[in-house]
């Protein structure tokens, strides 16, 4: 440990003082915006928070509780404000300009009429939450789970899966090669809304292809756009095999996976 | 020793976070001079403005020409102890930008990139894990020759981006973007081919 580190630590722990609770191994690089309207906020050990070259900033509310476990790491300009409860668990990484907030606010502290906005927001152990990702208020997001970069979570993520996209959808299992923003699954839904000229992207889960759209021509154009954006051919007896949207992600996937 | 003199080195790049007085060439060549010590190897004529962030635990190369602006953010610039960061001849790069490489980050010649881009090739940019925790491995990032990332844009690890090639604001490429292509959108798809 140099003269250096010392230092740093002697000014982590100035920085955090008002913190219910600090673990071992804190390690900031920069100085955080910490803001107490009469909360608590309490630390695990080795935090890592950057606030280089953007600040990051922790807001509680009065009576909040924001719960940071141990192994934590949390990239530069993180937002997140506990007006309620936030907890993140042991082992999370959390990436760059990410957005934390269990109130669908931010701003003027004080306000009572806030807290009837607030949802708790729990985030579990292991998880990796990718750049620029929301975690708006009553978000859940079970442990080991995988939020990939600039989704917006607003609802409950299961243990052990990833999600992506604005309102955040399972598009596989977390750490799975296969599950990433390129993959069949993520890139699906903007495609089958150009290609078979719906208003919005589809559910993947919706259940079954409404028939109508099923059509040859509905067929044709959906294989044409995946012969453009994944270069394969999927074989007509897959085809006819088709029922739902997921299906279709899942054929991709295969053919790809032969290659 | 030479760990103590370099040491000494980054302190007085500490003391402020940007040259006063004198014409803007000479203050932001000076500035090059004094705040990229950290770096490798520097071009000629290489020039920042306002005072960037490095810390260099591995290689950064940076090419001549170059113009690092860190007027309102400071751009950083982080390499892990395997990382190589290189960036090619008259590249600008704006405000509050983030490069960081465990492994290797290439950016082109002529590359033009936006202010808060984040390219990195990890998850979670910066200087990596706590000691004693499985890292996520990383996968290197190429920028072509002459490509323009707009405001915000977000490369992901293994992405490579070709030459010529133009990403929308806002935009989060995940994979390879063809030559000369404009893209954008999450993730990053072709909205004009070449």
């Amino acid at each position: 440990m140099t003269s250096r580190d010392s230092w740093n630590a002697v000014r982590a722990r100035r920085w955090l003082r008002k913190c219910a609770a600090v673990g071992e191994g804190l390690r900031l690089d920069g100085r955080p915006t910490v803001e107490y309207y009469g909360g608590r906020i309490r630390i695990g050990s080795r935090l890592h928070l950057a606030s280089r070259p953007v600040a990051s900033h922790l807001a509680v509310g009065p009576g909040a509780l924001l719960d940071i476990g141990n192994d934590v790491s949390i990239g530069c300009g993180a937002a997140i404000a506990a007006f309620q409860h936030v907890q993140i668990g042991d082992g999370t990484r959390v990436g760059p300009f990410v957005i934390i907030m269990d109130t669908s606010f931010h701003g003027s502290p004080g306000d009572q009429s806030l807290q009837h906005n607030c949802r708790p927001v729990m985030i579990g152990a292991g998880c990796l939450i990718g750049t620029r990702v929301t975690i708006t208020r009553g978000a859940t997001i079970g442990d080991g789970a995988e939020i990939l970069a600039g989704s917006v979570v607003s609802s409950a993520i299961p243990p052990g899966v990833c999600a992506a996209g604005a309102r955040a959808r399972i598009i596989g299992r977390a750490g799975d090669p296969a599950s990433r923003w390129d993959s069949a699954a993520a890139v699906l839904p903007n495609m089958l809304m150009a290609s078979l000229g719906l208003d919005s992207p589809p559910d993947l889960d919706s259940g079954p292809i409404p028939p109508h759209l099923w059509t040859n021509a509905g067929i044709g154009a959906v294989l044409g756009a995946v012969h453009n954006r994944f270069g394969v051919e999927l074989d007509p007896a897959a085809v006819r095999e088709i029922r739902s949207f997921a299906d279709i992600a899942a054929a991709i996937q295969r053919v790809l996976w032969e290659h | 020793m030479r760990g103590r003199w370099l040491t000494f080195r980054q302190s007085v790049s500490r003391w402020g976070t940007r040259l006063k007085g004198g014409p803007s060439w000479l203050r932001s060549s000076l500035g090059a001079r004094l705040w990229l010590s950290a770096c490798n190897q520097v071009g000629a004529n290489t020039r920042t403005f306002w005072r960037p962030n490095i810390e260099n635990r591995g290689r950064i190369i940076i090419g001549a020409n170059v113009r690092l602006n860190s007027h309102w953010a400071p751009i950083e610039l982080v390499s892990g102890p395997d990382g190589v960061i290189d960036i090619g001849d008259r590249v600008y790069i704006n405000y509050g930008s983030i490069i960081s490489a465990q492994l290797r980050v290439r950016i082109g010649s002529n590359v033009m990139i936006g202010n808060y881009c984040i390219v990195a090739d990890t998850e979670i940019p910066g200087i990596g894990d706590p000691p004693g925790k499985p890292s996520i491995a990383p996968r290197q990032i190429e920028i072509g020759d002459g490509a323009w990332l707009a405001a915000r844009v977000t490369v992901l690890p293994g992405s490579r981006i070709g030459a010529g090639a133009v990403i929308a604001a806002g935009s989060i490429v995940a994979g390879d973007i063809a030559p000369g292509d404009l893209a954008g959108g999450i993730p990053a798809r072709t909205l004009r081919a070449r």
